[in-house]
């Protein structure tokens, strides 16, 4: 492994995320080819943690793009500020200034709203750009995105072009909502984040709720190992996990049992299908596992 | 990595092979990330190429089953590349085909008794039924059109929640104040936007099995008119197999297209895998073909051969996907016709319309369905 891959894991745990060595050789990769990382999984993995914990090791300013159906230019870009334009054009009417001096002096930086892709091209020190759940955005934003990752410069007609000084860390999140263009795939590297592993969950609630008996993190592992294995309409994700737990906790139990699981339930289950599937037998079936294997 | 190259080639044609989508671009990407990772580990290796070769969920298996190709290649070096492997597609054993008794209403298993050859589309029957279908359709194609000419114009005024510019809505402060400045600063006129009108998706997805024979004809009549009335249709048919449709229904030349059709239509008889064909559904044609707004038609009987609990997981699954499910059933023109079929019992949870299709009538009713 190349040292850089396991200081990555090993930096990122101490920014309270704890990677695998996929994710970490992902994010190197993507940094040195300076490529921009496109993130699936399900919802829950922690596509989108990955970015703050980015930014945070980078030390730099991470901006976010949340994306939605109807998401336009003018709120992902830029927007010009209208009041102050209409504003100025009133004070240079009594003055009787040239209309075209006005014009020119209308449509520049200062009268600029950067939003989030045009901040993240323009800041001095490249920062992290999270343009999350691009998949919820639609077809036509994917293709102007397309255009904006491969040069990272955009046009302005009033000002022309904008090229950023250093290319902004991108990562780019989708929960496969819908199949993104291969085009926009391709010009991305792409990590696709599982469910973690037992000994990765296990570890995961271990830092995150370090209140958690250790006993306690790892019954809630393979309760959760052994839950994602059964047909659901939604696996519960990391987050759930964290959720659970800190609920156990604060009922202060230090092991599982049914009764508590079956009171808990909706923290990790959010769909009534699920709820419904996994019954009481099930739950003992399931707290029966945790425990021979929690030991 | 010294000889890094041949071998990604190799890997790359060996992916495709598999119907992994792997282009230059993506072997180029893998080069340059394989030039920075630890070449003698192999878990790194992998994991460098999964992202640079941006492999998904769905082509992970055939990605896992050709690295040790690729890795073991590292090791030896050969001295001339050996012939790329070429990795053939699984076939699908044939299955017996089953047949639908209308006068009994019952399954047969085997092959249909009597005449029928081996190839369904070879037999005088099959011919026959070709025939039929190409003589008799015009005129319920012209009653279908009638239809769907109102539907077009319905389907056409859903709207996006995307802004373009609009003779009426709300203020659209950027193009005033361009046009202000024309005036000397003056806002003489106000430019507005409105939400742009959104062009629907729609995704029928029809049996053809036996069972289904007699109302054929007419739903065929309507798909043809719908290929005609909405731009983006898509047409899958499936009896034992899926086929998807959508080129063979190309609106130039109805006869044509019927000829066409009834070539590429696998058999309209034998029985039915409802439940197997919308998981391959499901799985192959999903991703690209139903998003969020698409609206999802299945044509069926729901007499299906399989077992319910696959057909229930692929409803779910497209009731997830899809704007909407319809369920056609054209039985259920007929008062005394519940829907007790195993195979209906498991999707209907997840139908958000259970609606009639078999008169020009019960089309009509559909429409508010389709555009809502």
């Amino acid at each position: 492994m190349r040292p850089e891959v396991a200081e990555l894991v090993a930096a990122l745990d101490g920014a309270g995320y704890v990677a695998d060595a996929a994710i970490a050789t992902a994010l190197f990769l993507a940094g040195r080819l300076e490529k921009p990382l496109l993130v699936e999984g399900d919802a829950g993995v922690g596509k989108t943690e990955l970015a703050k914990v980015l930014a945070q090791l980078l030390d730099t300013e991470l901006i976010r793009l949340q994306c939605y159906e109807g998401l336009d230019v003018q709120t992902a870009l830029y927007e010009w500020d209208y009041p102050r334009q209409l504003l100025r054009v009133r004070l240079s009417e009594g003055r009787g200034e040239d209309p075209r001096a006005v014009e020119a002096a209308l449509f520049t930086r200062d009268y600029l709203l950067e939003r989030p892709l045009l901040r993240a091209l323009t800041r001095p020190r490249p920062p992290v750009l999270l343009i999350d759940e691009i998949d919820r955005a639609d077809d036509a934003f994917e293709a102007f995105l397309l255009e904006l990752l491969s040069d990272f410069q955009v046009s302005i007609p009033e000002l022309g072009t904008l090229r950023a000084e250093q290319r902004p860390h991108v990562i780019l999140t989708s929960n496969r909502t819908r199949e993104l263009g291969d085009a926009l795939r391709r010009r991305c590297l792409y990590l696709y984040i599982e469910h973690p592993s037992l000994e990765k969950e296990v570890h995961i609630i271990r830092r995150r709720v370090p209140e958690a008996e250790e006993r306690l993190a790892r019954e809630v592992g393979v309760f959760l190992s052994a839950l994602r294995g059964r047909d659901l309409v939604k696996p519960p994700g990391v987050a759930e996990t964290l959720d659970w737990t800190r609920a156990l906790v604060s009922l202060r139990r230090d092991t599982l049992d049914a009764e508590v699981v079956r009171q808990t339930l909706g923290c990790l289950l959010k769909a009534r299908a699920d709820l419904e599937a996994v019954d009481g037998a099930a739950v003992d079936d399931l707290v029966a596992q945790a425990h021979g294997d929690g030991r | 990595m010294k000889d890094a190259a041949p071998r990604l080639v190799r890997l790359g044609r060996a992916l495709r092979a598999e119907g992994v989508n792997v282009v230059l671009r993506d072997e180029l990407d893998a080069a340059a990330a394989l030039g920075l990772v630890d070449a003698g580990d192999r878990d790194e290796v992998y994991r460098a190429l999964r992202v640079s070769l941006k492999i998904t969920p769905p082509g992970l298996a055939a990605f896992d089953r050709l690295y040790p190709d690729f890795w073991s290649g590292t090791q030896e070096q050969p001295a001339r590349p050996r012939n790329p492997r070429v990795i053939e597609a699984p076939r699908v054993a044939p299955r017996p085909a089953l047949r639908w008794d209308p006068d009994t209403r019952t399954l047969h298993g085997g092959r249909a008794p009597g005449g029928e050859g081996d190839e369904p589309g070879a037999s005088p029957a099959a011919l026959l039924r070709r025939r039929e279908l190409t003589d008799a359709l015009p005129a319920d194609v012209a009653a279908m059109e009638r239809v769907l000419a109102r539907l077009a114009r319905r389907l056409a005024t859903r709207r996006s929640r995307r802004l373009v510019p609009a003779r009426r809505g709300q203020p659209d402060l950027r193009r005033s104040l361009r046009r202000a400045l024309r005036s000397e600063g003056e806002l003489l006129d106000l430019a507005r936007r409105g939400r742009a009108r959104r062009e629907p998706r729609l995704v029928f997805v029809c049996d053809t099995s036996g069972s289904m024979e007699p109302h054929a004809r007419f739903l065929l009549a309507f798909l043809l008119a719908v290929r005609r009335a909405v731009r983006r249709v898509e047409v899958f048919a499936f009896n034992t197999d899926l086929v998807h449709l959508t080129r063979t229904l190309a609106p130039a030349g109805l006869r044509a297209a019927l000829a066409r059709l009834a070539r590429a239509v696998p058999d309209w008889s034998g029985g039915t895998r409802i439940g197997a064909s919308l998981a391959t559904f499901v799985e192959r044609h999903a991703p690209a073909q139903v998003d969020s707004r698409t609206v999802v038609v299945i044509v069926s009987d729901g007499l299906d051969a399989g077992e319910p609990l696959v057909l229930a997981n692929a409803a779910r699954a497209l009731r997830r996907r899809a704007r909407r499910l319809i369920w056609l059933n054209p039985l259920l023109a007929d008062a005394r016709y519940r829907p007790e079929a195993r195979g209906m019992q498991a999707a209907l949870p997840f139908v958000d319309q259970f609606a009639a299709a078999h008169d020009v009538a019960s089309l009509e009713r559909l429409l508010p369905l389709l555009v809502a």
